[in-house]
């Protein structure tokens, strides 16, 4: 596995292709929240385990946060008080739809895309090119059988299922299209594990797919979806890892990891966040505050000194 | 054995036969068979005249005197050579086996120049035939040979196929791909193309939670080679859940190139999948779940000169295998080279059937290929030390260090940790994995002895006292820039102990107290009463 040994935690994801830092769709958003969050993390790959449902995963120390337990990795780090961007938003009820419309038309979308659909080639490359021919081959036309099972597709209903499923991921893109505008992010300007989902999935559609995809076709219809991806990537592909916030949850030390220098014990990573979006909050009311002052003082100073001047001239 | 009547050297006979059917001997097998008693007929020839063949036409002196005349034609076999050397061999009873088979065993008549060599011959070409599994009955007979060559006889070779070609065997076994011994149920269907072929179904099960499901084939001599040709095919699966948090499935194919007494060479293709069920496994074995593609050949050389592998007295024995894997065009199959080497040596003692059991094995694996320094070596081929089979009978590389539980020796890591419900609380510990060694080595003495009862040393029962020592080491992911000899020496695990060995062909069962010397903070040993088996 290639390793980057920047921080404690790890995101094991697969390989990256087509300019991504990882190009599997599930693993996509993980690493892009993560660096929403701004949590340092190592980015490890492995090429070995396709078809495991576990993959991505987010470890450090002895914690493991797998991707086939408490609903995903996200989840599971928002649970155990890893990382959590949510916590404002996960009941509101716009939030709670959008979230359930990505998590299964979207999804289902992308799914039927790389396996029934245009994108064959790419799930070859990106699940399969670093594994044995022979084993590459069985893995994806057993994974194409269990991706016919899942939709129930049959040669009856095949065409029926095509269309549905389309249709949903058009019906997605115009309403969060519509809910994104122009804005930086969904949900007040700050970033959430939808908008992760969000980018992730467009990035993917948009670099991984290829151009005759029905449904590369349909994003690209709505350009602020596709402007929003890009200025995000550009953002986290860019800024690089940032040291600056520490995990909220300490992971417990590994006694067969080479011993590192102990590093000092770091403050709650979400405490720190939210006290840090909390105060650039502030920070705005009060300089907002301070502007409306002004504005006010020069107005009253301004027609004070208009009434002297009338009061002149009546003399 | 040969028991001719009667038999004129001087004037070859116009119709000599003879008739050489032997017991199958010691060869183990479980199949029915069929023992022909030899008989040996010469009938003599009478001045140039044939001769009666009815006794009740001979008179009483003619009769003394072929006896006579036969007692001294064996006693001429028994003192004398008698030239005599093999025309032709001729094949009856084989309708569905092929002549080449059948010629191709009997091709050591060919150089026989002597009655004696004949007969000698006759008894190994019938072991060999009867070795085959094919056929029900083997009977050979000498025949005269054309008038016109003098001093040459015929050989007969009649053969009984197989009534029934399907037959079934439970039994214990160690093969050479295997990597313990199992115990077996096999079905076999014998001949099927008449190139002496014996397929058969097997499903296998070994101590180290072992289950094999196999089919395989085996040419005896695969068109006209001088050696047999045995291809299998097999899934297995072996659950290491409990020691290491991994399951290893497998499928492929095994193809045993050479197979003879001393020499093994094997090919093995296999599709090998690790999985992890319980989602508690550590980094290290986390890193390695996945597929991979296993294409080795393995060449195993073994000489054991001991007088008994169960309780060996004196002798040695000496083993050495050598895999590489990655033999395939494609570069993204498991890589790695791997040799073990076994050396065992008994001194007899003197003393109440005494002896002095000295033992030695060492083994390294190493990955090749680009970047191999930083690569590690596959969790299934890795060393692991401890486990209930004992090392005086086994020749399988460096496995045991008696009173060790199986994979109990460092190195280990800590597994995942799960958090409880109730917040930053530690869940119960899940405990550590055992990722075993690059390179192992383990030494062991032993001092056997009879008791003095006689009702023991009757049924093979004596005492030993023992003691073993064993180490595992990491050298792979840049770990061998830190390896030393000496921290390796300090490095080994030591136990001592007693006990009673009984041995139960074909096994070597012990009952022993096993004392730890010197363990480390998570080897699986303590003192303890145990049972080892071992075949």
């Amino acid at each position: 596995m290639e390793e980057s040994r920047d921080g404690d935690w790890t995101l094991v994801a697969r390989k990256p292709y087509f300019g991504l830092p990882t190009a599997c769709p599930v693993c996509l958003p993980v690493y892009i929240y993560l660096k929403f969050a701004r949590c340092p993390f190592n980015l490890e790959i492995n090429s070995a385990y396709p078809d495991s449902d576990q993959i991505p995963y987010v470890e450090g120390g002895t914690y493991v946060a797998y991707n086939n337990e408490k609903g995903g990795v996200i989840q599971q780090l928002k649970q155990d008080g890893v990382v959590d961007l949510d916590s404002e938003f996960s009941s509101l009820p716009e939030w709670v739809s959008m979230k359930a419309m990505m998590s299964s038309w979207l999804a289902d979308a992308i799914t039927y895309e790389l396996w029934l659909g245009s994108g064959e080639n790419s799930a070859k490359q990106i699940y399969y090119s670093d594994l044995p021919w022979v084993i590459g081959k069985v893995l994806f036309v057993k994974q194409v059988y269990d991706v016919k099972q899942r939709f129930n597709i049959s040669k009856q209903n095949a065409e029926k299922k095509e269309e549905e499923i389309y249709d949903r991921a058009k019906a997605a893109y115009r309403a969060l299209s519509t809910m994104l505008g122009e804005q930086d992010f969904l949900f007040e300007n700050r970033p959430t594990s939808l908008d992760a989902d969000l980018v992730g999935h467009v990035l993917f559609t948009l670099k991984a797919l290829p151009e005759d995809s029905v449904i590369r076709a349909a994003l690209l219809e709505h350009g602020n979806l596709v402007r929003y991806a890009e200025r995000h990537k550009n953002d986290f592909l860019t800024s690089g890892q940032s040291s600056a916030s520490a995990s909220n949850f300490q992971p417990p030390p590994s006694a067969a990891q080479a011993s590192s220098s102990s590093k000092p014990k770091r403050k709650p990573k979400r405490e720190k966040t939210e006290e840090e979006k909390s105060f650039q909050r502030k920070a705005k009311y009060f300089i907002g505050a301070q502007l409306v002052a002004v504005l006010l003082f020069l107005s009253l100073l301004g027609s004070s000194s208009k009434a002297d001047l009338d009061e002149d001239d009546e003399d | 054995m040969a028991k001719p009547d009667e038999f004129k050297p001087d004037s070859p006979s116009e119709n000599p036969k003879t008739e050489v059917d032997d017991e199958n001997g010691d060869d183990g097998y479980e199949e029915e068979e069929e023992e022909e008693t030899e008989e040996h007929e010469l009938d003599e020839e009478e001045d140039d005249e044939p001769e009666p063949q009815l006794r009740g036409r001979i008179p009483q002196s003619a009769v003394r005197m072929q006896q006579a005349k036969l007692q001294g034609l064996f006693q001429r076999l028994q003192t004398q050579t008698v030239p005599l050397r093999v025309h032709d061999v001729l094949i009856k009873g084989n309708t569905k086996t092929k002549d080449y088979l059948i010629e191709s065993e009997a091709a050591l008549f060919k150089n026989c120049t002597t009655m004696q060599q004949i007969l000698e011959v006759s008894r190994a070409v019938n072991f060999r035939l009867q070795a085959l599994e094919i056929f029900d009955s083997v009977k050979i007979t000498l025949d005269s040979g054309p008038p016109e060559l003098p001093g040459t006889s015929n050989v007969i070779v009649e053969v009984q196929e197989a009534k029934s070609p399907l037959s079934g065997e439970i039994g214990a076994y160690t093969k050479a791909e295997a990597r313990s011994s199992t115990v077996e149920g096999t079905l076999k269907f014998k001949n099927i193309f008449g190139h002496g072929d014996l397929w058969d179904g097997s499903f296998a099960y070994g101590w180290d939670n072992l289950a094999e499901l196999s089919a395989g084939v085996h040419f005896p001599r695969f068109r006209g080679a001088s050696f047999p040709l045995d291809v299998r095919a097999f899934l297995l699966s072996q659950d290491w859940l409990q020691f290491s948090s991994f399951k290893e499935r497998s499928m492929g194919l095994s193809v045993a190139l050479l197979s003879s007494t001393n020499h093994d060479l094997v090919y093995n293709l296999g599709w090998r999948t690790l999985t992890d069920p319980s989602q508690l496994a550590s980094r290290s074995v986390r890193m390695q779940l996945g597929h991979s593609l296993l294409s080795s050949l393995k060449y195993t050389f073994k000489v054991d000169r001991r007088n008994s592998p169960l309780r060996p007295v004196r002798g040695y024995a000496f083993a050495a295998t050598s895999q590489i894997a990655g033999l395939a065009p494609d570069s993204r199959c498991s890589r790695f080279l791997r040799q073990e080497v076994d050396l065992r040596y008994a001194i007899p003692l003197g003393i109440l059937n005494s002896a002095l059991n000295l033992g030695i094995s060492g083994g390294i694996v190493f990955p090749w290929g680009t970047g191999f320094k930083t690569l590690p070596s596959p969790l299934p081929d890795r060393f692991f030390l401890g486990g209930n089979s004992s090392p005086i009978s086994s020749l399988g590389g460096p496995t045991t260090v008696w009173g060790y539980r199986t994979r109990g020796l460092d190195p280990t890591e800590p597994r995942r940790q799960l958090k409880s419900n109730g917040g930053d609380e530690d869940a119960a510990d899940p405990g550590v994995d055992f990722l075993g060694g690059d390179l192992a080595v383990t030494a062991f003495a032993d001092l056997s002895l009879d008791f003095p009862l006689r009702w023991f040393r009757d049924r093979g029962i004596h005492g030993h006292i023992f003691a073993s020592a064993g180490s595992l080491e990491r050298l792979t992911q840049n770990a061998y820039k830190d390896f030393s000899l000496q921290k390796f020496v300090s490095s080994f695990r030591t136990s001592v102990g007693a006990g009673i060995v009984v041995p139960i062909q074909p096994f070597r069962l012990e009952l022993n107290y096993y004392y730890m010397l010197k363990k480390f903070e998570h080897d699986r040993g303590k003192p303890r009463f145990g049972v080892t088996f071992s075949m």
